[in-house]
């Protein structure tokens, strides 16, 4: 006996870009925080906002724009990797179901048509940051 | 000595499965209770709490966290998992902004989760000594306290990190 928790594609996606990018944030600040000791206080006091407006805003309690998450990897000295992109199959991946085994309706899954959205924050003067800033 | 599979078979537990990235793999298992079961289905179908945190919605938040969860990814400490009591046997707690899971690992990397609720219920209520209470006289009904029932209390004793 299985249960197959079903959301759709469309509530799958935004779900998981949401939580793909605050985990990306909180990565990075623990990663700052391990190399310069950089706290949630003090990313609060260089943005001269109130610390639990971050906390909230990193648990996933209160909404992210773009200016805040700019203004967060700022803060941070991170820069920010975004570009969309066509998924792409590779070599030892799994096969995408085409019918259903669940009870929730036929599984919508559009293939080829769908853009996919990477965040990555990647330090400023890092290495990588450079070669993809000059790519 | 009781296996999951038997658990299975009693229809005491139901493994529950999501849709994963073709890349992603299962490298944790996941069940739930039947009541468990029958409150995700409602989550699923589009229940929201009366007062809502999170900017996804309740079920994007749950499947963000199963896929994390089941494709063998961190979860952060404190934020997304933690015991209820650091005891043996512990009840463990899997959190998103508005909903509150509660259950215990059978085994390292395969949780239970017996009951669901909203963040705010949950913390308004002081629901956790209840929860904590039920999950631990589930555990002795089935028998498994000693068998499928991780003793450990910190994340390593329950994740694969």
């Amino acid at each position: 006996m299985c249960f197959h928790f079903d959301i759709g594609s469309r509530a799958r996606h935004a779900g998981r870009f949401i939580g793909r990018v605050r985990g990306e944030l909180l990565r990075a600040l623990s990663e700052r925080k391990a190399e310069t000791g950089l706290s949630q206080q003090a990313l609060a006091r260089k943005l001269g906002a109130d610390r639990a407006q971050i906390n909230r805003q990193l648990s996933g309690e209160a909404s992210l724009s773009l200016r805040s998450l700019a203004d967060l990897a700022w803060a941070m000295d991170m820069e920010i990797s975004f570009e969309l992109k066509k998924p792409v199959a590779s070599a030892g991946q799994n096969q995408p179901m085409t019918t259903s085994t669940v009870r929730h309706g036929q599984i919508k899954y559009i293939n080829g048509s769908t853009r996919k959205i990477s965040v990555v924050a990647t330090p400023a003067n890092s290495e990588l940051g450079q070669a993809k800033k000059s790519a | 000595m009781t296996t999951i599979e038997e658990l299975v078979e009693a229809n005491a537990i139901s493994r529950i499965e999501i849709e994963m990235h073709p890349r992603d793999q299962v490298l944790r298992l996941l069940y739930g209770t039947p009541d468990f079961i029958a409150w995700l289905d409602e989550l699923a179908k589009g229940s929201q709490p009366g007062r809502r945190l999170g900017e996804a919605t309740p079920a994007e938040q749950v499947d963000d966290l199963f896929n994390t969860f089941l494709s063998g990814m961190p979860l952060v400490h404190m934020r997304q998992f933690r015991t209820i009591r650091a005891e043996k046997n512990a009840v463990w707690e899997l959190k998103t902004p508005d909903v509150r899971i509660f259950g215990w690992f059978l085994k390292k990397d395969c949780f239970v989760g017996v009951f669901g609720n909203w963040t705010d219920q949950v913390k308004d209520h002081d629901l956790y000594r209840g929860y904590r209470i039920a999950i631990r006289r589930l555990r002795r009904e089935l028998g498994v306290d000693d068998t499928l029932c991780v003793q450990g209390v910190t994340p390593g004793d329950v994740l694969s990190l």
